[in-house]
């Protein structure tokens, strides 16, 4: 126990900061990672090395995270926004950003960028985000993490890049 | 450019399609303007994006974090609790107690019921082919009860039996 209580320091605040990408609120994050501990202290024996152990800790918080928004939308009625952005087509009415909106931040500012323009994504298009640009995760990996087709990753994906350059571009006019 | 389009210029820039659709997609790029502009805005984008997340310290204490995640671990492996009685020898002692009681007190009633009238209204009796087998026959009710002194044979009578003591 002594060992595993000294992974949780290396890694907590990594799980963490994971899990708060995905849920936006600092309470969820806690308990979901918190969560995700009790879950790697019971499954130690699966976990064989395929990955580190990092990887392998940060996957059981998502799958976490994602059961928890899962239970979440059931419970609540979509935003209207959000019913606009998500259908079809939206994306193709936003104009090409041609200027880079992140050019000359330094890297702690544009991380603070990042993480507000984020923070304005629905949870399906945050998490494919999340998933493909932190996790690394190929379409088809994202898919099955997230219970849809491949398709769908695609779309949300697109949507999502798509919405973060246009607020990046909003954030960087109010500057 | 249409959806489809769209978003195979997307999987082009996440090394997604295969090789030859990517060749092909690459050429027509040179030829496709809005296409190479949707292009370098994703690929802006995602090179903004990666490795970009934000540094976050847990707002815990490292012992106050540990230590819920410590008690809710042994919470987990803790034993369920066993009912008084139900393991063992004192649950046999209870499964062979129950019916040998509730015989008595069929035989008291049957015992009471005779009182006073001189006329059997009931008879208790062992089945010569099965000695395990008691029964009780109560004719003024028109009832017939049989206890059986030793366990059934499948398991699921097991289980019901340890139901009846939860």
């Amino acid at each position: 126990m002594a060992a595993f209580e000294e992974l949780v320091a290396r890694h907590r605040d990594k799980l963490y900061a994971r899990a708060y990408s995905m849920m936006r609120n600092e309470e969820e994050a806690i308990d979901l990672s918190q969560e995700a501990w009790v879950k790697g202290w019971q499954r130690l024996r699966q976990f064989q090395g395929e990955s580190s152990f990092a990887t392998w800790m940060t996957r059981i918080v998502i799958n976490l995270c994602l059961d928890q928004l899962r239970k979440q939308k059931r419970k609540r009625a979509e935003s209207i926004e959000e019913m606009d952005d998500e259908s079809g087509g939206v994306e193709r009415q936003m104009p090409v950003i041609t200027v880079n909106p992140t050019a000359g931040l330094e890297r702690v500012e544009l991380r603070e960028r990042i993480d507000r323009a984020l923070g304005q994504l629905s949870y399906e298009h945050r998490t494919a985000l999340v998933l493909h640009e932190f996790e690394e995760l190929e379409y088809k990996e994202i898919a099955k993490v997230m219970g849809c087709s491949i398709g769908t990753v695609m779309s949300r994906l697109f949507y999502a890049r798509r919405k973060m350059a246009t607020l990046l571009a909003d954030l960087k006019k109010q500057e | 450019m249409d959806d489809k389009a769209q978003l195979k210029l997307q999987a082009y820039l996440d090394g997604e399609l295969p090789e030859g659709e990517a060749r092909e997609l690459a050429t027509g790029l040179a030829q496709d303007q809005e296409a190479a502009a949707l292009l370098a805005e994703l690929r802006q984008t995602r090179d903004a994006i990666a490795g970009s997340e934000q540094v976050r310290a847990l707002p815990e204490s490292r012992e106050f974090y540990w230590s819920k995640i410590q008690r809710a671990i042994e919470r987990a492996e803790a034993p369920a609790p066993q009912p008084a009685g139900v393991s063992g020898w004192v649950g046999a002692l209870r499964r062979f107690l129950v019916p040998v009681t509730g015989l008595a007190l069929l035989v008291v009633a049957g015992f009471i019921a005779t009182r006073g009238t001189g006329e059997p209204t009931s008879s208790l009796e062992t089945a010569v082919s099965d000695p395990g087998a008691l029964v009780y026959r109560d004719y003024s009710a028109g009832a017939t009860f049989v206890w059986l002194s030793y366990p059934a044979e499948d398991d699921n009578a097991k289980q019901d039996d340890e139901a009846l003591f939860d």
